[in-house]
């Protein structure tokens, strides 16, 4: 282990055990069951399960849990933390007919998108998080939109970049979308299967306004027609770093921890955020109704885990992503990168769709994308 | 003379000593009705395990999804076979999976029925263990990790390209198109196909062809008067296997298609699963389960019961 890794074991192992005498102290005080410290428990602390299930995206998302959170909350409570890679959109259905049928759910805490983990927060699947000890230091991003209380917490922002081939570039960085539809980069242009993240910024592209999410999209879909011309390859997650590292394309709108992943691999690939601007988005946690009553409360001390400082930074810093806790150091290479948004006047660079607007015209939004693609 | 031990017996006689001491302890009026069902049960079970799946398909398929709650809407109505008729993008996909149901169906049959003739007619048992080995060795690989490996061997770097490039050509664009698709869809059906049609050319007697020939039909005449004719049964079987294996497949066209060309099955996943939308879904497949049967009964109507063994109309 690294002196690196060392530091980051010890900061994460000190906020649990600072967060479990904060949340003791206050337990004590509203008489309510106690925290945990260390691998010790009080008496009115529940059960200990011998390990804890959480859903996980593949590749360096997995890594980056295991490594920033998973393995220093394993050390200071002695729960092993076991990572489910089922897709997320995939143990959604799951997690619902469980709760439905009064089974217990196949995880015990969901890494998700914010606008599917609103959807089964509408549902009413998911537990209660508003007690837990560090959401009052969080930014104001890390609240859910359009929901009551906690019911998920979101974790870090993300952007949607215009990422890459340095190749294919040699003056130096792309300044706008529109650089997806010259011919030369006929078929070697991607973008995610179901156009997710890409809507806002077609939008401006395309000659609209944000402001006019949702009401008139019609320069978004103008543009990605004009893309469709252009044979993109339509992929998730794996694929962007795949198609990059195979010489398949050479510009791509994707979330920036693949573009990093990608250059981290030595593939020449840079990303940037084009002058129409790029979306923003983040990602959540939460915990499904219908577990044993011990394991919520473990389930939900991972979270509690998660979203502390200790956890953040080493969390949030392997994925390049910025967290939701004030003051984290950024990584050295993502330092005053606009992908990296952690002041005002980065976000305003950016463009934010609420939550309930994703959620509200996502299948719209979807089948629309399909019509254009798959014509 | 010492008792035969019961295990001399045959498993099916012992089954049916069971089955019918288990009649006998039920004392039916009708013991020869009661019997058969006993042994159908199973099959039975499967059929209506199945049956019970779709009629609760069809529920969810009459509920639409309440966007505001994320639960289907309490009241029944049909809005989501409107939806499957409001947006083009469901037609495009049916029709792109028949079309392709079609294609698949016909190549792989016209390539499978020469290497199963050869297989059953072959007098080199080192050829006909070779085409057996040919046969079988794509089952012991996934329909996935096959895909994946004419990504490989069909990439703008892989292994053609590269050889293209090499004798100092332009790369060609051979994968993520719909000709990609069928390619791997006709390689991924053949070996089914082969199964189905080597049993019914195992069935023609080739007393049959010399026969033929012997009554002056040349090869050809042969084949197309005699050996066709009684193969059909095969031919039949094994169409309405890889067409139905077509119409329904999801990985291939998911990998091979680079996003671009979904079949009903991609679609029906992303009603369920990306867009969390279970009544659309459930509308969507049991719409390509009505599409998908019309066309297999009425082949079977045509073809006659026969062709799966049911006696009848196979021979005429």
């Amino acid at each position: 282990m690294s002196m690196h890794d060392d530091e980051i074991q010890g900061a994460s192992r000190r906020q649990v055990l600072k967060s479990g005498m904060i949340a003791a102290a206050g337990a004590a005080l509203a008489g309510t069951p106690a925290m945990l410290i260390g691998r010790r428990a009080f008496a009115a602390e529940p059960a200990k399960p011998a390990e804890i299930i959480v859903r996980a995206w593949g590749g360096v998302w997995v890594d980056a849990l295991d490594q920033g959170v998973s393995q220093s909350f394993t050390e200071a409570t002695g729960i092993r933390v076991r990572h489910d890679l089922t897709e997320d959109n995939e143990i959604q259905p799951k997690i619902w007919a469980a709760v439905a049928q009064n089974r217990v759910p196949p995880i015990h805490v969901n890494w998700d998108t914010s606008t599917n983990a609103t959807k089964s927060a509408l549902r009413g699947v998911t537990l209660d998080l508003s007690d837990l000890s560090n959401l009052s230091q969080l930014l104001p991003v890390a609240r859910p939109k359009g929901l009551e209380g906690w019911p998920i917490v979101n974790t870090y922002s993300y952007v949607y970049v215009l990422a890459y081939r340095t190749e294919a570039f040699p003056d130096g960085a792309p300044k706008s979308w529109n650089v997806m539809l010259e011919p030369r980069f006929k078929g070697r242009v991607a973008l995610y299967n179901d156009g997710i993240g890409f809507h806002p910024s077609a939008q401006v592209a395309g000659g609209g306004k944000v402001s006019d999410i949702p009401g008139n999209m019609a320069p978004a879909w103008e543009f990605i027609r004009k893309l469709k011309a252009q044979q993109p390859l339509l992929g998730e997650d794996p694929d962007f770093t795949n198609w990059f590292q195979q010489g398949e394309i050479d510009v791509a709108c994707t979330i920036i921890s693949n573009a990093r992943e990608a250059k981290q691999n030595g593939i020449p690939v840079a990303w940037t955020v084009p002058q129409e601007g790029a979306k923003v988005d983040t990602d959540a946690l939460w915990v499904p109704k219908g577990l044993p009553e011990n394991e919520a409360y473990w389930a939900k001390q991972y979270v509690n885990h998660a979203i502390s400082k200790g956890a953040q930074q080493a969390w949030t810093e392997k994925l390049g992503l910025p967290g939701v806790q004030p003051g984290l150091t950024p990584p050295a290479d993502l330092a005053g990168d606009p992908a990296y948004p952690t002041t005002d006047e980065d976000f305003a660079r950016l463009i934010s769709v609420p939550t309930p607007v994703l959620v509200e015209h996502e299948r719209d939004w979807f089948q629309t994308f399909k019509e254009i693609m798959q014509g | 003379m010492p008792r035969p031990s019961r295990t001399a017996y045959p498993l099916s006689w012992r089954l049916l000593d069971a089955a019918e001491a288990v009649v006998g302890a039920m004392r039916p009026k009708r013991p020869e009705i009661v019997v058969p069902a006993l042994f159908l049960a199973p099959a039975i079970l499967l059929v209506a395990v199945l049956v019970w799946g779709l009629a609760g398909m069809v529920g969810d398929s009459l509920h639409v999804l309440d966007t505001a709650t994320f639960l289907p809407a309490a009241e029944a109505s049909l809005g989501n076979y409107a939806q499957l008729a409001d947006r083009p993008i469901y037609a495009t996909v049916i029709r792109r999976s028949l079309v392709a149901g079609v294609i698949v169906t016909a190549a792989t049959l016209l390539l499978a029925f020469p290497y199963a003739y050869v297989m059953v007619r072959t007098s080199s048992s080192g050829l006909r263990r070779l085409l057996l080995i040919g046969l079988f060795l794509p089952f012991f690989i996934g329909q996935v990790v096959r895909a994946y490996g004419w990504l490989i061997i069909l990439g703008n770097k892989g292994i053609v390209n590269a050889a293209i490039t090499a004798l100092g050509f332009e790369p060609l664009k051979l994968i993520y198109t719909y000709e990609t698709i069928l390619f791997g869809l006709v390689q991924y059906m053949l070996p089914f196909a082969v199964l189905l049609i080597a049993p019914a050319i195992t069935a023609i007697s080739e007393e049959m062809e010399m026969a033929a020939a012997s009554l002056g039909a040349n090869w050809w005449r042969g084949f197309t008067t005699v050996v066709l004719p009684l193969a059909r049964p095969g031919l039949i079987a094994a169409g309405v296997v890889v067409f139905t294996l077509t119409l329904t497949d999801f990985a291939i066209p998911n990998i091979l298609g680079g996003g671009t060309n979904d079949f009903a099955a991609n679609a029906i996943y992303d009603a369920f699963f990306r867009i969390s939308d279970a009544g659309l879904g459930a509308a969507l497949a049991l719409v390509l389960t009505f599409i998908g049967s019309t066309i297999v009964g009425v082949i079977l109507a045509i073809a006659g019961a026969g062709t799966l063994g049911l006696g009848g109309r196979a021979g005429k």
